[in-house]
């Protein structure tokens, strides 16, 4: 019981401080929604003229869901621990009962829910303003496990980069830098096949993420989603839920409790 | 019982000494004031002590390590703590109410620190004063026995400092332990059993106040504006001492005044104005500190 009401109203107060910074709220849902407007309706897909986008437009349902995933529990979270390190509220927090992984934990819960409600709108958007289509399968509901572990994963890896950078600014600027060479290097928008083979793609978390996503939504068979060394896309979930375990251990251990 | 023993503690950030050879106790019930100067290292005593900093040396909070001290019995509140902004008064001292078992009413907490009329603000929109009692609140969810306040009334009105005063001096009746630093000499005279002054990371000196004053205070002083000439201070059978236009005459009692003023009166000595002062926690702070404020306001550093 003490346990579920620290988590609760640590919870509580995440989802309640986040949800009143209306830019943050604004932003966090105009982000799928200006990608979807600007990838798949401007650019849109040219599967005969090898444009930017050269696969059908449902292959890159797996990309937009990783950017949501991607961008906004990194910076978020590594925000959030900026500004918890800069006001002492670690400090404070280390004399309560609460600990560092159940802050995490309770962070995280807030960007599961809010990256789950953004993922909703971006697919809202994209059946709706694209010729995007999804295999209908049982093993759709895949997609809910790997956007909250994916979620998980880089609130994680937020919560490290809070930790090991000294400033909310410098936050922000180092998860753009981790954030940006991972889309085009996790197969979100770029297939396999325009990569140099000699990249270790399978060193990016994101790559288990895509390859999943892809597999469970992407109407046809395709060699690059589910290649190897994933066989299926519980396996590619399992992978990142491994990711996401040793990166949430790390960062919980590693965020600041001392000056 | 001492609920707070330090030996011998020392930190340092490279080649700055934040704390050396600090050692102090505090037992079970009394309020301890530590005063001194900005980067005297009160801030960072108050990390060691709570564990949230390393330091060299021994601290024991109830006969243990700081961080093995049950939370429940401890509540701290940091110098620059600034909590979640968009939360109201009140969702802010839920929070950290729901971070325990036990503890008080979010209710009456609002009330004790007069925070009542404004819980439903959100933090950010509170005022400096109003933003601190809040903070106080919040260290008080679980009825702590130990309360460490790292300057808990900076920046708050007159009145609202009495109020924390006097839910202070009610917490230390009902038994409380209080570890407080503070940058009012009235505040600590106040309130402490027993002050401590920080100086460049050393305990100078820790009693109670009357005995500091006592040994450090200094005399009464009287202190008569007017113009004077040099002669003046040949009247009076005191040690005197002009500056500007200020005749200060030392180690004077209340009783003795009307005698001066006789004197002066009887030689032609005309004055604007008459102050008599007792020596209080500031000069001991001053003494202590090595500085000295002239007439001028004008601050004079000794190498301590």
């Amino acid at each position: 019981m003490s346990r579920l009401g620290r988590l609760f109203a640590a919870t509580r107060a995440g989802w309640h401080s986040f949800l009143r910074r209306r830019t943050a709220v604004f932003f966090t849902f105009f982000f799928p929604a200006i990608i979807v407007l600007i990838f798949g309706v401007l650019v849109q897909t040219q599967p005969a003229s090898g444009g930017l986008f050269t696969e059908p437009a449902g292959w890159y349902i797996a990309g937009y869901l990783a950017v949501v995933v991607l961008f906004t529990p990194l910076s978020r979270v590594g925000s959030e621990v900026a500004r918890h390190r800069s006001g002492s509220q670690f400090e404070k927090l280390a004399t309560t009962p609460l600990r560092r992984w159940e802050w995490l934990l309770a962070q995280t819960l807030v960007n599961v829910v809010v990256i789950g409600l953004a993922a909703i709108l971006l697919l809202g958007l994209l059946f709706g303003a694209t010729d995007a289509t999804v295999r209908l399968s049982p093993e759709l509901a895949l997609v809910v496990p790997f956007v909250a572990v994916g979620v998980g994963l880089f609130c994680a890896v937020g919560a490290l980069l809070g930790s090991l950078v000294d400033s909310q600014d410098g936050v922000i600027a180092a998860s753009n830098g981790i954030a940006i060479p991972l889309v085009f290097l996790s197969e979100a928008f770029v297939p396999r096949e325009l990569l140099p083979g000699w990249l270790p793609l399978e060193l990016s978390p994101l790559t288990y993420f895509t390859r999943g996503v892809r597999a469970v939504t992407y109407p046809e068979p395709v060699e690059s989603a589910v290649g190897a060394p994933l066989g299926t896309p519980t396996l590619g979930l399992l992978v990142l839920s491994g990711f996401a375990v040793v990166g949430f251990a790390l960062a919980a251990h590693l965020l600041p409790q001392t000056d | 019982m001492d609920v707070v023993v330090a030996e011998n503690l020392r930190r340092t950030y490279g080649e700055t000494v934040a704390l050396d050879g600090v050692s102090l106790s505090v037992s079970e019930g009394e309020v301890f004031g530590l005063v001194g100067p900005n980067g005297a290292g009160k801030t960072t005593l108050v990390r060691a002590l709570t564990g949230t900093t390393d330091a060299e040396g021994t601290v024991a909070l109830f006969g243990a390590d700081p961080r093995a001290v049950e939370e429940e019995r401890i509540g701290l509140l940091p110098q620059e703590f600034d909590p979640p902004d968009r939360l109201t008064a009140r969702e802010l001292i839920s929070y950290y109410r729901g971070l325990y078992d036990d503890g008080r009413p979010v209710e009456e907490l609002l009330a004790d620190v007069g925070m009542d009329d404004s819980a439903d603000t959100y933090y950010e929109n509170l005022s400096g004063g109003q933003k601190r009692r809040t903070c106080v609140a919040a260290t008080l969810v679980n009825d702590p026995e130990l309360l460490i306040l790292d300057e808990p009334t900076t920046g708050i009105d007159p009145a609202g400092r009495r109020q924390l005063w006097r839910l202070l001096t009610d917490l230390a009746d009902a038994g409380t332990t209080i570890f407080i630093t503070t940058h009012y000499m009235e505040e600590a005279q106040q309130l402490a059993d027993r002050v401590g002054l920080l100086a460049d990371g050393e305990l100078v000196e820790s009693d109670t106040p009357t005995a500091l004053i006592d040994e450090y205070g200094g005399d009464s002083l009287l202190y008569i504006d007017g113009e004077f000439d040099d002669s003046v201070a040949s009247l009076l059978d005191y040690e005197t001492s002009l500056d500007d236009d200020r005749l200060t005459v030392r180690d004077v009692s209340p009783e003795a005044i009307g005698s001066i003023t006789a004197t002066l009166e009887e030689a032609g000595v005309e004055y604007e104005s008459l102050t008599w002062t007792e020596p209080d926690l500031e000069d001991v702070y001053l003494e202590l500190t090595g500085q000295t404020v002239t007439a001028s306001g004008q601050i004079l550093e000794e190498q301590r």
